[in-house]
């Protein structure tokens, strides 16, 4: 009964940390209340995230925000074609130590924070962007045969800009399928810009509070893994992960889009994101288990970085949304 | 495990019975509505399986054949469980509670996660009446299963409906002892009706034995058996009766039965002079009334009595006489169909036709052969000695000469009894219609002036041959 009062205080406390943070942050962030839900996820699943929106719709803000909320340092790196690794995880320097000696010091980078922003990860050059994947992947660099560990918990927002598509290195399909999340950025409304002008251009900034710290998210990872989950539950995001594939088990037959316009569905890193994510969504809601709508909500942005489509859907204008959309209508919950 | 889980577990049965419960139910509701509509569906047919179950029973029949398949179809397993706990957790809005305590009971999760869904789980589910919640949707079939059962019994009630008859027989064929059953009743009928004592004694001992062997349902192998014990008799009695010197064999059967209704009428006759004339009278009187009775004139000629003036009481012992013979020989010929009825039914088998016979055994004549009837007369056969006469049948009438006068039903030609003699018709078979008298002395007609026998379909060839032949010529 006791480790049963401790979940509830446990989900309880979630909760509220959950709300907390969303309220604290809809005082400086106007709108985005999905956006932010997703990336508190995305934390607290361990994983990272790719932003893609026009400019100027608060996506430093947000990330700065959500740093000092949950006392976690903040970094951002805006990445430019002629940025180099070094840049990024930081470099041995020559200096002198206390007795006047030459030493090597190894200078931290930018990558060295809780939350780094990789603004316009697309402008670098493959080299610089690889430097920052491998340390998304292995939290940690090694500069000059030494292995410096990152900061605990990391997580990478990075950026891509979809109008300056040119001069651009877009990450290959590899490196995408690496991100725990994409998230899409969507324009504000015309209410939201009202409040966006008075919030920015009216009053002194606003001061956040904290809410959480690294402690406790690393704790609310943990609880996140102990969220149980049902083997039909279990079930249906297989399915549904199945179903992206163009070429299904024999006898199923595949989602006609996905059949028409898929070249690659998505990799077995998706079911582990949606999984994840579904139970992350779960304990922020208090709720003790995974439900169905828990993967529903969180297959598209588990899985709209991961399909690879061909050419005929750009033609056609088919997008990822559309074919998880069809994916979900087909798929019943129970077989 | 903790009692909680327990009461948890026990309420998740309770559910997932319930539910199981509703299938099962909708299974057997939709297999009685196939039964029904199958025995609908069947119902020309149900000759065949009448002699296996009652009509009443067969869509029983058809449920118990189909049950098993359909039940079998429908296994409750664990995956049903697991459909059947979404469906709730749908319904009551629990996230998927119910499912996933039901799996960590099944796996004895004993994690502090587990425990608070089975305890959230449990809170929710304690005061849930599954039956009051979750009712029974009925389907289609269901709703149809109660009309499709009265109009089942509708029909059987009022005896609606086919039988199949594309020249198959579905109905169980007659045995041979039912078939001498319905002939001996028609062999007493007619014996009644024309006083035949004997005919009516054999009618009698042949329904006795063939409604023994009905009874006790004897095998037709052995009931002919029996029978040829009975027919043996029969011939033995036809014997002696030929031996009694009954009339001459050439009489038609209507000729005896004109000679015995023209003897009724003489007794009447001799009755009425009894009591109003004296014999000198009644000798004349009675000679007058001969010459209206051609049979019994004629009979009279062959005692070598015609011209004769008889007195009253040798009158009265020459008519029992004539009477007595008459009726000896119609007997003697019935017993003879009767024979030969016998002797058919021994050849045949069950279920064969045996109309025929019995028509001929309760009309008892046959005064030649039927245009339609196969005979093993060689002189059918074209080509085969075409013209032989191969003798006559008995009951052929003798033709004489001006045969117009005795061609009986001629109204206004000569002396006819059949006008008279009628007038006092009995009751049954002994009436004849008009057209069946025609057809018949048609036949004999034609069997008269047509001494070759060619066969009719020829005729017009053969005819046609010649004619040709004399155009050739020219």
């Amino acid at each position: 009964m006791e480790a049963v009062a401790e979940i509830e205080t446990r989900m309880q406390r979630a909760r509220h940390s959950f709300d907390d943070l969303k309220a604290e942050m809809a005082r400086i962030i106007v709108g985005h209340e999905g956006l932010i839900e997703q990336v508190f996820i995305a934390l607290v699943c361990g994983g990272h995230c790719l932003l893609e929106g026009v400019p100027g719709l608060g996506k430093t803000l947000m990330v700065r925000s959500l740093g000092e909320i949950l006392s976690l340092s903040f970094s951002r790196i805006q990445f430019t074609p002629d940025l180099m690794p070094a840049d990024i995880t930081g470099t041995n320097v020559l200096t002198d130590d206390p007795s006047g000696r030459k030493i090597f010091e190894f200078q931290r980078g930018p990558v060295f924070a809780h939350i780094v922003l990789a603004d316009e990860i697309n402008r670098a050059t493959p080299k610089t962007q690889s430097a920052l994947l491998e340390a998304m992947q292995e939290q940690s660099v090694t500069v000059g045969g030494k292995v410096h560990r990152l900061e605990n918990p990391f997580m990478v927002l990075a950026t891509q800009n979809p109008i300056e598509m040119e001069g651009t290195y877009p990450l290959p399909e590899a490196q995408v399928d690496r991100f725990f999340f994409k998230l899409l950025l969507q324009y504000p409304t015309r209410d939201e810009l009202a409040r966006i002008a008075d919030f920015t251009t009216a009053g002194p900034p606003v001061a956040l509070h904290e809410v959480l710290d690294a402690a406790d998210i690393l704790q609310m990872r943990q609880w996140v893994r102990d969220v149980p989950l049902a083997d039909l539950v279990k079930d249906y995001a297989v399915r549904l992960l199945l179903s992206t594939h163009p070429q299904r088990e024999p006898g199923k037959e595949a989602a006609p889009l996905a059949q028409k316009f898929v070249l690659y569905g998505s990799s077995p890193r998706g079911l582990q994101s949606v999984i994840l994510a579904a139970k992350a969504r779960a304990l922020l809601a208090g709720r003790p288990n995974v439900s169905f709508e828990d993967i529903r909500q969180m297959l598209p942005p588990s899985l709209r970085h991961r399909l690879i489509l061909n050419l005929e859907a750009d033609a056609e204008g088919i997008g990822a949304e559309k074919i998880l959309s069809e994916v979900v209508e087909r798929v019943p919950e129970v077989p | 495990m903790s009692l909680e889980a327990e009461a948890l577990r026990k309420k998740l049965a309770e559910l997932l019975s319930w539910e199981r419960r509703k299938r099962h139910e909708q299974i057997l509701t939709a297999v009685f509505c196939y039964a029904l509509l199958a025995a609908l569906f069947t119902l020309p047919f149900h000759g065949l399986l009448e002699t296996v179950i009652s009509r009443w029973f067969i869509p029983i029949l058809f449920f118990g054949v189909m049950a098993p398949f359909f039940l079998v179809r429908g296994y409750w397993g664990l995956a049903d469980s697991a459909r059947a706990l979404a469906r709730i957790d749908k319904t009551l809005r629990l996230d998927e509670r119910t499912l996933t305590a039901w799996e960590l009971l099944e796996r004895n999760e004993t994690r502090a996660a587990a425990l608070m869904v089975l305890k959230q789980a449990g809170e929710k589910l304690a005061n849930l009446d599954p039956q009051a919640l979750f009712r029974r949707n009925w389907s289609w079939q269901a709703y149809c299963a109660l009309p499709l059962l009265l109009l089942w019994l509708g029909l059987l009630w009022f005896d609606v409906g086919l039988r199949f008859d594309g020249g198959v027989q579905f109905s169980p064929p007659q045995t041979v002892a039912q078939r001498l059953r319905e002939f001996s009743r028609t062999l007493q009928e007619k014996a009644k009706n024309e006083g035949l004592d004997e005919s009516l004694r054999v009618g009698r001992e042949l329904e006795q034995l063939a409604q023994k062997g009905i009874d006790e349902k004897t095998g037709d192998e052995r009931f002919k058996a029996d029978l040829a014990g009975v027919q043996n008799k029969i011939a033995t009695m036809g014997k002696s009766a030929a031996e009694q010197q009954p009339l001459s064999a050439s009489e038609s059967q209507q000729d005896l039965r004109d000679l015995k209704a023209e003897l009724e009428a003489a007794r009447d006759l001799l009755n009425i002079g009894d009591a109003t004339k004296g014999s000198r009278e009644l000798g004349k009187q009675w000679l007058d009334q001969l010459a209206t009775l051609p049979q019994l004139k004629k009979q009279f000629e062959k005692e070598g009595q015609a011209g004769q003036s008889l007195s009253q009481s040798d009158l009265k012992s020459l008519l029992d006489k004539l009477d007595n013979q008459a009726t000896r020989e119609l007997d003697r010929r019935t017993l003879l169909d009767a024979q030969q009825f016998l002797e058919q039914l021994m050849k045949q088998g069950p279920g064969e036709k045996g109309e025929s016979d019995v028509k001929v055994a309760g009309q008892g004549e046959r005064d030649s052969p039927e245009d339609n009837e196969t005979t093993n007369n060689r002189s059918n056969l074209p080509g085969k000695e075409p013209g032989k006469r191969e003798g006559e049948s008995a009951s052929v009438p003798e033709f004489q000469a001006g045969a117009a006068a005795h061609v009986k039903g001629l109204l206004g030609e000569g002396g006819s009894s059949g006008v008279v003699l009628k007038a006092k018709p009995s009751g049954g078979k002994s009436e004849i219609s008009q057209d069946e008298v025609i057809a018949s002395y048609r036949r004999q007609a034609e069997a008269e002036l047509n001494p070759e026998r060619v066969p009719e379909a020829l005729r017009e060839t053969i005819k046609n041959y010649f004619l040709s032949l004399g155009i050739g010529k020219e």
